[in-house]
């Protein structure tokens, strides 16, 4: 097993009192709460701050991980003493947390639920899990199928996962952080009652061209600046395929061009932005440069006419 | 059928086709129907019908519950801290989505397209 140090993940010396590993666990846990903290890693931070407050906060469980004592580095391989591993019991945390292997393998624990009384009908547990989908999905509706982790309770009350395939239909117009609901898809209910529904959270794959704002669509389109003076018919591709548009004449870099109903479907539909970069052609070759000076000629253009005051 | 054509689960989208009633809401969110109240006192959540048993929650609120559940469970905030905390998450969307906006802020003109 793997060790990992609690007390550098809660950021408190070894000496520390129950009193400052209680306020370090507040602290950190506000900070990293994957609802509050929209970093990728908050999630992971949020678990690894429980695991070893779990630990830590337990006089018996902090004397045991005490026990396997300093000078360990995180990652480093260790053996538990076979009375450290003995005569702890982990009694779960409300689910708040998943542990990882190097606590179960120190408290020799997996989460335990009771078993579930079968005498009963109860209603399968509703369950949740997030999954996501492209920006051409939500543009044109897809058949996707998704592999999930099932949580299930055996008959020893021992949480499982299982792995589920499942094959969904991703509704047209579906947006970044909205629900999709499968009824009857969750946890299997007990005796004749039905079973639970499951609750898929949707995220939009971040895409490198589009920029997605509720249902509106914005795309950057590099023109040049022929182009951008004097009009122009250009191909641009959207999420639902090419289209031909008109830049009008006289566009200056940064001008926004709507496509209305162009954005991601819906009652009423988004709107695509396309947002003109005006592009300049390298002056690498004499004849590049004489144009370049014909342009200079042409145009007794200051472009710091209002620039210094 | 033929085995190679599987059937695709139909789902609803929550935030547009459903509604919650408060026993609802609580079984999927994990919430108790006190707790619930307490929020829905504290104007967190605001629900159709006047009396418990008439309560209707928005799809929308499926998220904000979640949420609100999930601070409750994981730094034990009373119900006062979960409406403020709330708050805030709303306004801090608000901020990020105008902030992510600001470069999209030029001058916008109708344009036609061909398909």
């Amino acid at each position: 097993m793997k060790y990992k140090d609690y007390y550098a993940v809660m950021g408190v010396p070894r000496t520390a009192t129950e009193a400052e590993i209680k306020t370090a666990h507040r602290k950190l846990a506000r900070k990293f709460h994957p609802d509050l903290n929209k970093d990728a890693d908050a999630e992971s931070r949020f678990k690894e701050v429980g695991e070893a407050y779990q630990v830590l906060r337990d006089p018996e469980k902090r004397a045991a991980f005490d026990a396997l004592g300093t000078g360990l580095k995180d990652g480093d391989e260790i053996r538990p003493r076979p009375d450290v591993s003995d005569g702890f019991e982990y009694h779960g945390a409300g689910g708040a947390q998943d542990t990882d292997d190097f606590f179960s393998d120190l408290f020799g624990a997996r989460q335990r639920h009771a078993p579930r009384s079968q005498s009963f009908d109860w209603r399968g547990e509703d369950h949740h899990a997030r999954v996501s989908v492209s920006l051409a999905d939500t543009y044109n509706g897809a058949h996707r199928t998704f592999t999930l982790q099932m949580p299930s309770v055996d008959d020893q009350g021992r949480v499982t996962y299982q792995t589920r395939t499942l094959d969904v239909s991703i509704p047209k117009g579906i947006l970044d952080g909205q629900r999709l609901r499968l009824a009857g898809q969750g946890g299997a209910g007990t005796g004749n009652a039905p079973a639970g529904d499951l609750y898929l959270e949707v995220t939009l794959e971040e895409h490198k061209q589009y920029r997605v704002d509720g249902r509106d669509v914005t795309l950057d389109l590099p023109v040049a600046p022929w182009e951008a003076a004097l009009g122009a018919e250009v191909v641009v591709p959207t999420p639902a395929g090419q289209v031909t548009m008109t830049v009008p004449a006289g566009s200056a870099a940064g001008r926004r061009l709507r496509l209305r109903g162009r954005g991601i479907p819906g009652n009423p539909a988004g709107n695509l932005y396309v947002v003109l970069g005006i592009v300049l052609p390298q002056a690498d070759t004499e004849a590049r440069k004489a144009a370049y000076n014909a342009l200079r000629e042409a145009f007794e253009f200051d472009p710091r006419a209002n620039f210094y005051g | 059928m033929k085995e190679s054509d599987p059937v695709y689960l139909q789902g609803d989208i929550v935030e547009e086709h459903v509604e919650f009633t408060l026993i609802e809401l609580c079984r999927v969110t994990g919430a108790s129907e006190e707790q619930f109240t307490l929020w829905v006192n504290e104007g967190a959540f605001e629900p159709r019908g006047a009396r418990i048993e008439e309560w209707r929650f928005s799809g929308a609120s499926l998220r904000r519950a979640v949420t609100a559940q999930r601070l409750t469970r994981d730094l034990q905030l009373n119900a006062q801290g979960v409406a403020l905390a709330l708050d805030l998450l709303d306004q801090i969307d608000t901020l990020r989505a105008r902030l992510a906006r600001q470069d999209d802020r030029g001058d916008t003109f109708e344009t036609s397209c061909k398909p």
